[in-house]
């Protein structure tokens, strides 16, 4: 693959560039194939230390209580409501108190999926302030 | 890419390959710099589904998985809940700015995904997210 330009009389003096360009295209390649375009999606929470009394703290630090028990029951400010119902309740608090962030305190065998499903909610209701929590049961 | 080899009077006719070569630098130099070195958990989860998750970015790019067994998965191996804080400060000091998404199974206990959150902040991570995978609609 060597390009003679001056081909008179003398040798040519010109840089090879065909190793350097076969170089380049084997990094080239190594660096498509070896390219993960991840999309992880997330939801970002905070973490509040746990406790028995996460209601009660809850409360005293502003802000609306969510408990996820591990029979399913979901408690929004101690009211047992379902699941799909978390995102009213949540809007109706929200506009009491647009300042209060949201506290989920779930028991410590309550699936991720359920607390998934109320942290959903609760952002759909609204409020992006979520810390999140367990409580023995 | 033919090159001339009777080289007697006529013009040369190869084809000129600088503009190749620059297209080539370009694209290397893309990918070289779009690549991102994600550490993969290593093992699949059923996610748990949110419509409001949200796109974790460039930077969110440690991984860690929780099955519904209780294994934790991190880095394409299996680790004990108490090796989490260790590897997640090793990995925090080569790269600060990196982030986690925890994603734990659909079946998971929520005791354990709160566990590993607190290991990955003790390890130095405060970023911290639950991994959930999109609903049909988004």
């Amino acid at each position: 693959m060597r390009l003679r330009r001056h081909f008179d009389h003398d040798d040519s003096t010109g840089i090879d560039l065909a190793p350097m360009l076969d170089f380049v295209l084997n990094l080239l390649i190594f660096f498509i194939i070896t390219a993960v375009f991840v999309k992880e999606l997330g939801l970002p929470v905070g973490r509040h230390g746990g406790g028995a009394s996460g209601a009660a703290t809850g409360k005293e630090a502003g802000s609306i209580s969510v408990i996820v028990k591990d029979d399913g029951e979901v408690l929004v400010d101690s009211r047992v409501v379902d699941v799909r119902a978390v995102r009213a309740n949540i809007e109706r608090l929200h506009a009491q108190k647009p300042e209060w962030g949201v506290m989920v305190t779930a028991e410590q065998d309550a699936t991720a999926d359920l607390l998934v499903q109320v942290i959903d909610q609760i952002r759909e209701g609204g409020v992006d302030n979520i810390s999140f929590g367990t409580s023995s049961s | 890419m033919r090159s001339q080899h009777h080289t007697s009077h006529g013009d040369e006719t190869g084809i000129d390959l600088a503009p190749m070569l620059d297209f080539v630098l370009n694209l290397l130099i893309f990918f070289i710099i779009t690549t991102s070195f994600v550490r993969e958990a290593g093992v699949t989860v059923s996610r748990p589904l949110a419509s409001t998750a949200l796109f974790g970015g460039d930077k969110a790019n440690i991984l860690i998985a929780i099955r519904p067994n209780g294994e934790i998965w991190m880095d394409r191996r299996q680790v004990d809940l108490r090796e989490v804080r260790p590897l997640v400060e090793r990995l925090h000091i080569e790269r600060p700015d990196d982030t986690v998404i925890v994603i734990a199974d659909k079946a998971a206990k929520t005791g354990l995904l709160a566990q590993v959150m607190d290991e990955v902040k003790l390890g130095g991570i405060q970023s911290v997210a639950i991994g959930a995978g999109s609903t049909g609609g988004e």
